[in-house]
C-alpha cells in the first residue's frame, strides 16, 4: 500500500486535480512474478541457503522476504549462462557436502549444521563451491537490503516529498 | 473529384510546421503556436501523455523486478543504448533500442536517441549553465570553426525569457565566465562540496570557483508554472521516468501542452519526416514529406516556415535528404558543408577522492543536482598547449560502510547498522571539443532504414586536443584536491568510451556570417533557403564546456520570434 499512499501524495501536491493513471490501480507486489526455471525442490533449497544468510529472528529473514525468488531471477535473466550452471551445479554441491559431513540432506541439518556447510564451501579449495557461496551471499544481502522490508524499516526509505540537507550532524 | 483534392492539400496545410518535439521542438511549438500560427508538430516516435504515459514514475525500488538492472538477454540486443546510464528498468522504455533504427559507425560513436513525444527532454539530465561571451567570441578569438553571427548580447534576453518559463534553480555567483540568470532558489551545497568551494577560493584567488549547479527544477514554483500544471519538485531524482509533478523541464509537461491550449497545435505521432520539399519556382521550402511509422505511406504537408528540430544528427540526416534540382547535395548544401564540423563534448574521463575530516556530518535526502566546477582554463587568455577548457561536475557524499562479513544471524545484525565511512567526492569533466571538417556525417549510398531512408553514417573521433585535456583535466583535479586536503585521489579514463555518450552533439548546419562558410544566419535561416530554421543542436557553431539545452532552448525562442515578424513582413 505504500504506492497508494505515494499516489495520494501526488494527488495532495496538485490540491487533487490529478486523475489517477490506468496503471495505477492495476499493480500488486505480485505482478513482478517469480521465475521458477529450477525444479520445486531447488528453490525449496535455494530458499533455505538464504535464510541460513540472512535468517528470521525478531525481524524477518531472507526467505520470508522471498529474496531466494529474487536471486533465481537475477540468475536467470541478467548472470548470463555460466551462473546459471554454476546455480545448478551449486545446490548439488550444498547437499553432497550436507552429506559428507552430517550423512543428511541440508534441508535436514540444523542451523549450526548449516552455516557449517555453508562455511566449508566458502573455504573451500574447490572455485566452484567458493564462487557459488559468494554469488549467493551477495545476491541475498543486496535482495535483502533492498527488499520493502528492509528499505520502508530499517532505511526509512521514502519516495516522497523529498528533501535535501547538506549539512546535518551524526546521530551518535 | 479536383474538389476534394483541394480539400485534403488544405488539410494538409498549415502556417508553420515544426519536425520534432523534443527539448527545442517542444519551445517552436510553444512560440509559433502562441503567435497566433497553425502549427503541425510532427514527432517520429509515440505519443507520450504528460503522467499518465510514465508507467514506472511512482513504482517503489523494490518493485522492479531486477532492483534496476536490465536483463541480459537486452542488453547483448542493445550494445549501444544500454551503454548510456539511464538505460535501467525505470526507463528504458524511453530509449531507442539498437535493432530498430540502425546507423553507420564509420568510427564509434554511440548515438542515444528517444523517439518519442517529449524526444530526451524526458530523459535529460537537466543542467541548464548559460553559454557567456568567452563561448561566443571563442571561435574568433582561437581561429577554430567560423565565426558565430551572435554573442551574449544577442542571446541574453532570450535565455531570460525560457529561464522564467521553464523553471531553472541556481546561485547568483557574478561569474563572467557563467552569466547569473533567472535563477529559482539553488540547491544546497553539501559541506564538503562548500568546503572544496572555500579551499579553492583561497587557493587560487577566486579564479577557480566551485559553485552549485543550475538546472531545469521547480525549487520553489512561480505562478507561470503553476499555470502550466506543474508543481514542486520533490527531490525524488527519479526524472528520467517522467516526473508526475512535472518538477523538472520537458517538453511534455511544459511546452507541448501549452501550445496545445492555444488551440492552434496539431500534433501528429508515428510521422517520420523524410524531407522538406523545395519548390524551383517559389524559391523556397513548401513543405515536409512524411512517412508514417507503421503504414508506411508518404504524405506531404505544406506549411510557410518549417522549424527542422529533429535532434542534431537526425536534422542534418533529413536536410542531406531533402534532394532538390537546386540542392542535389541536401537542403541549402552549396558549400558542401552540411554534415561537417559536427563536435561534441568530452565526457571521457572522472576523478575521484575521499576526505577524512567533517565525521560529525552527513547529508539527508536526495538532490537532483550536482555541484559544477565552471571552466577555468584559457577564459581570459590562452594558457594551455590546447585550445579552450572543461567544465566539471562536482558532488560529495559521504557513504554508509556495510559489514557484509561472516553469515547467519552475526551477518544479519552488522546489516542493521549504520556506519558512515570517509566522506566521498566525485568528478566529471565536460570538455569542449572543437569542430572539425573530418568530424562529418553522411548519408549511406545503399544501406536505409525500414522506411526506406537513408541510414546515417557518423564519422566522429576525439583527437589530440581532447586528449591533452584530460591529461590537464587529471592534473588540474588532482593538484586542487590535494591543496584541500583529500587522500586517495583516483583518475579513471575510459579511453574506449566513443563520443556519443555524453549526448551533447552540435554542429554539422552550423550558424555563421558568410554562406560561403555556415549554412545557417544569425536568425538560424539557412542563407539560401529563408523559410527553414533549424534550432537544435545542428546549428551550433562550436559547443562551449555548458551544458547546450538551455542554449537551444533560447535559440529557439528567438527564431520563431524573428520567423514570424518576417512573415507578417511579407518576407518568408
Amino acid at each position: 500500500m505504500q504506492r497508494r499512499s505515494a499516489i495520494k501524495q501526488v494527488a495532495v501536491a496538485f490540491g487533487g486535480l490529478m486523475s489517477l493513471p490506468a496503471w495505477a490501480s492495476n499493480w500488486t507486489p505480485e505482478s513482478i512474478g517469480s521465475v521458477s526455471f529450477l525444479p520445486v525442490s531447488d528453490e525449496d533449497l535455494l530458499g533455505e541457503l538464504v535464510e541460513t544468510i540472512i535468517p528470521e529472528t525478531n525481524t524477518p529473514g531472507a526467505k520470508s522476504l522471498k529474496v531466494h525468488q529474487f536471486a533465481m531471477r537475477m540468475i536467470q535473466d541478467c548472470y548470463g549462462e555460466p551462473a546459471q550452471t554454476a546455480l545448478k551445479q551449486g545446490l548439488v554441491l550444498v547437499d553432497q557436502t550436507a552429506q559428507q559431513a552430517y550423512t543428511k540432506a541440508f534441508t535436514a541439518c540444523d542451523t549450526p549444521q548449516r552455516l557449517e556447510v555453508l562455511t566449508q564451501m566458502a573455504n573451500a579449495s574447490d572455485p566452484a563451491a567458493k564462487q557459488f557461496v559468494e554469488m549467493i551471499k551477495n545476491l541475498t544481502i543486496q535482495g535483502y537490503r533492498n527488499s520493502e522490508y528492509f528499505m520502508v524499516n530499517q532505511l526509512k526509505y521514502n519516495m516522497a516529498p523529498g528533501f535535501y540537507h547538506g549539512c546535518v550532524s551524526v546521530i551518535k | 473529384m479536383s474538389f476534394l483534392n483541394i480539400d485534403s492539400v488544405k488539410e494538409r496545410t498549415f502556417d508553420a510546421i515544426v519536425v520534432g518535439s523534443g527539448i527545442s521542438g517542444g519551445w517552436a511549438a510553444k512560440e509559433l503556436t502562441g503567435k497566433g500560427l497553425r502549427t503541425l508538430v510532427l514527432e517520429r516516435g509515440r505519443d507520450v501523455k504528460h503522467v499518465t504515459d510514465y508507467p514506472t514514475t511512482m513504482m517503489q525500488p523494490w518493485e522492479f523486478a531486477h532492483l534496476g538492472q536490465m536483463p541480459k538477454a537486452i542488453t547483448d540486443a542493445n550494445p549501444i543504448a544500454s551503454r548510456c546510464y539511464a538505460f535501467r528498468e525505470d526507463a528504458a522504455h524511453f530509449f531507442v533500442k539498437d535493432a530498430e533504427h540502425p546507423y553507420v559507425q564509420d568510427k564509434p560513436f554511440d548515438w542515444i536517441r528517444g523517439y518519442q513525444v517529449g524526444g530526451k527532454s524526458l530523459m535529460w539530465a537537466r543542467g541548464t549553465q548559460r553559454w557567456s561571451d568567452y563561448d561566443f567570441d571563442g571561435p574568433a578569438r582561437d581561429g577554430f570553426a567560423v565565426d558565430w553571427p551572435i554573442r551574449y548580447a544577442d542571446i541574453a534576453p532570450w535565455y531570460s525569457y525560457v529561464e522564467r518559463f521553464a523553471g531553472i534553480s541556481g546561485n547568483k555567483d557574478g561569474l563572467p565566465q557563467l552569466p547569473d540568470g533567472e535563477f529559482l532558489p539553488p540547491h544546497e551545497m553539501a559541506c564538503v562540496e562548500k568546503h572544496f568551494s572555500e579551499q579553492m577560493a583561497k587557493h587560487y584567488n577566486n579564479t577557480r570557483p566551485v559553485i552549485i549547479g543550475r538546472c531545469a527544477h521547480l525549487t520553489k514554483p512561480q505562478p507561470i508554472h503553476l499555470q502550466q500544471g506543474r508543481g514542486q519538485c520533490q527531490n525524488r531524482s527519479l526524472c528520467q521516468r517522467g516526473c508526475p509533478y512535472g518538477g523538472y523541464f520537458s517538453s511534455n509537461s511544459s511546452t507541448l501542452p501549452w501550445a496545445a491550449k492555444t488551440g492552434k497545435m496539431t500534433l501528429r505521432t508515428d510521422s517520420v519526416v523524410h524531407s522538406i520539399i523545395f519548390d524551383e519556382k517559389k524559391n523556397k521550402a513548401t513543405g515536409v514529406r512524411v512517412i508514417d511509422a507503421h503504414t508506411k505511406e508518404t504524405k506531404d504537408y505544406y506549411a510557410k516556415i518549417i522549424f527542422v528540430n529533429a535532434a542534431c544528427l537526425n536534422s542534418n540526416l533529413i536536410l542531406l535528404n531533402s534532394k532538390s534540382t537546386r540542392f542535389p547535395n541536401g537542403l541549402g548544401n552549396d558549400n558542401g558543408l552540411l554534415g561537417k564540423y559536427v563536435a561534441f563534448h568530452n565526457f571521457r574521463t572522472t576523478i575521484s577522492a575521499e576526505h577524512e575530516g567533517f565525521t560529525d556530518s552527513i547529508t539527508e535526502g536526495i538532490r537532483p543536482n550536482s555541484s559544477y566546477i565552471p571552466r577555468f582554463r584559457n577564459v581570459f587568455k590562452q594558457e594551455t598547449d590546447f585550445l579552450r577548457g572543461y567544465a566539471a561536475g562536482f558532488g560529495a557524499n559521504r557513504v554508509m560502510n556495510v559489514d557484509t562479513a561472516g553469515m547467519g544471524e552475526s551477518l544479519k545484525t552488522s546489516l542493521m547498522e549504520t556506519k558512515y565511512g570517509n566522506w566521498r567526492v566525485g568528478s566529471h569533466m565536460m570538455g569542449e571539443t572543437i569542430p572539425k571538417e573530418t568530424n562529418y556525417v553522411t548519408l549511406d549510398p545503399a544501406l536505409t532504414d525500414a522506411w526506406g531512408i537513408p541510414q546515417l553514417r557518423i564519422s566522429v573521433a576525439y583527437d589530440d586536443n581532447d586528449e591533452k585535456m584530460i591529461k590537464d583535466f587529471h592534473e588540474q583535479m588532482t593538484e586542487m584536491l590535494t591543496v584541500a586536503g583529500f587522500m586517495n585521489i583516483q583518475t579513471h579514463d575510459k579511453p574506449d568510451k566513443a563520443p556519443g555518450l555524453d549526448i551533447h552533439e552540435m554542429g554539422g548546419v552550423r550558424m555563421g556570417k558568410d554562406p560561403k562558410t555556415s549554412l545557417l544566419n544569425k536568425w538560424n535561416q539557412f542563407h539560401t533557403c529563408k523559410n527553414v530554421f533549424v534550432t537544435d543542436g545542428a546549428c551550433m557553431t562550436s559547443t562551449s564546456t555548458q551544458n547546450p539545452s538551455l542554449t537551444f532552448m533560447a535559440i529557439t525562442a528567438r527564431a520563431a520570434d524573428h520567423a514570424v515578424k518576417e512573415m507578417k513582413k511579407g518576407n518568408l
